[in-house]
């Protein structure tokens, strides 16, 4: 199923102006997303990021053998957003920066970590789009978990809609 | 490919040619305006394309449709298969994706799109293009040109960038309900309005230039929008002097939030 993320330039540029801010002990900064979705052509299905919920800096957990934990409130304020996220359909996504340039993966931390937050946003929201983003300085991706999916699927494309227009296409370079 | 191909617009940027490549572009309506744009697109090395024109070649569009024949009236050819042709006879890669049909009645391809074109006769057709713009965050790129007057005619136009985030075609005056409830009293229709094949050419062509710079950033400018007013009588294109005039504040006619397939929320 094609896959493809869309958000706005201005939108970009705030999420990477919070996740670039340096935190009093956090070796990285992470934050939410809100999500909404839109029927392409072939039953695919267009992710498009709203608003940007950054953490703040008393939510994060003192933790050195991660780049940055968030704690419980972080967590019950993301999963009250996707509840309250419902009527709109509008879902949670966690979202951090791998400070390099490039198409970005998943560190084994990122996979140990964040796919198990989804289940409880899918539990509050369970007919909305939840699901993870990673951005680099000029690239990003997006894993997805449809509603009712187990498992996620990964984005196709990211398309920043700014001046200028960022493609981030899965596979390519940058 | 040769090496040398787009060496002449290497002034865009490094990763231009990619950057181009990549982007994938909308055009409703392959007339007098889009068929210009479409042959554009295709030299400058878009690739990937969603279009839409349910019309044929008729004898009436031979004075602009760009790559229309004789030959294309008598077969009856499809507008589409035109831009088609345009596209993969510069582009043999491309992927076009083309629909004989309205835009309204197929719209899920084009909302991968990153810009759409809008190449249509009505206030009602650019005001439903724009909000399927900002609901499926597409930049909206609008084209339209008109002749007004028989004495004296007058030929103007107008291109205008509306940009998810940044100001509509409400705020920036060109579009009112006072001109839509005109257009609705002669029903909809925008009549058989006089064309001809430069000032189509001068609008696309500005149209494309906006696109190239949304894509390459190569003016550095980061427009968040554009109203630029094509004078034919005076051979010139200049800012829109009611934008200039108009303090331009955050858009009030869409919200951000307002995106993707509409919900029924339940009272």
């Amino acid at each position: 199923m094609k896959i493809i993320v869309k958000l706005t330039g201005a939108l970009h540029a705030e999420i990477l102006r919070d996740l670039t801010r340096r935190h009093p002990f956090a070796v990285e900064r992470v934050g939410f997303v809100s999500a909404r979705i839109g029927t392409l052509a072939d039953d695919g299905r267009l992710i498009l990021l709203t608003r940007y919920h950054s953490i703040p800096d008393d939510e994060y957990v003192n933790d050195p053998s991660v780049g940055a934990r968030i704690g419980s409130e972080a967590i019950t304020w993301a999963m009250q957003a996707a509840y309250h996220g419902r009527p709109q359909r509008e879902g949670i996504f966690h979202i951090h920066l791998h400070g390099h340039r490039g198409e970005t993966g998943m560190s084994g931390v990122d996979n140990r970590e964040i796919p198990p937050m989804i289940p409880g946003f899918q539990s509050v929201g369970r007919d909305a789009v939840h699901g993870f983003v990673i951005l680099s300085l000029d690239h990003g991706s997006a894993w997805v978990w449809l509603p009712g999916d187990q498992e996620p699927i990964q984005a196709m494309d990211m398309a920043v809609i700014g001046s200028p227009i960022g493609v981030f296409q899965r596979g390519r370079r940058k | 490919m040769n090496a040398d191909r787009y060496s002449r617009q290497s002034f865009l940027g490094t990763d231009s040619e990619e950057f181009i490549a990549r982007c994938t572009v909308a055009v409703p309506g392959l007339g007098g305006g889009g068929s210009h744009i479409v042959q554009q697109l295709a030299h400058i090395g878009f690739q990937s394309y969603v279009l839409y024109d349910d019309d044929i070649v008729e004898e009436s569009n031979l004075n602009r449709l760009i790559g229309a024949r004789f030959a294309d009236v008598l077969a009856e050819t499809p507008k589409l298969h035109l831009a088609k042709m345009m596209i993969y006879g510069l582009q043999p890669q491309a992927n076009v994706r083309g629909f004989a049909c309205k835009w309204q009645n197929h719209p899920e391809p084009m909302r991968e799109c990153q810009i759409a074109f809008g190449c249509v006769d009505s206030y009602k057709g650019r005001e439903e293009l724009e909000i399927a713009c900002r609901r499926y965050l597409m930049h909206y790129i609008d084209v339209g040109m008109d002749v007004h007057g028989t004495d004296r005619p007058v030929i103007g136009g107008q291109v205008i960038l509306s940009s998810p985030g940044g100001p509509c075609m409400r705020c920036m005056g060109f579009l009112n309900d006072e001109k839509l409830a005109q257009e609705a009293a002669r029903y909809g229709k925008a009549g058989a309005r006089p064309q001809v094949v430069w000032p189509n050419g001068v609008l696309a062509s500005t149209a494309v230039g906006l696109a190239v710079d949304l894509v390459t950033n190569w003016t550095k400018k980061h427009r968040s929008h554009a109203y630029l007013v094509y004078d034919g009588n005076e051979a010139s294109v200049n800012e829109s002097f009611t934008l200039r005039n108009l303090k331009i504040q955050p858009c009030s006619h869409f919200a951000v939030s307002d995106v993707g397939d509409p919900v029924c929320v339940e009272l």
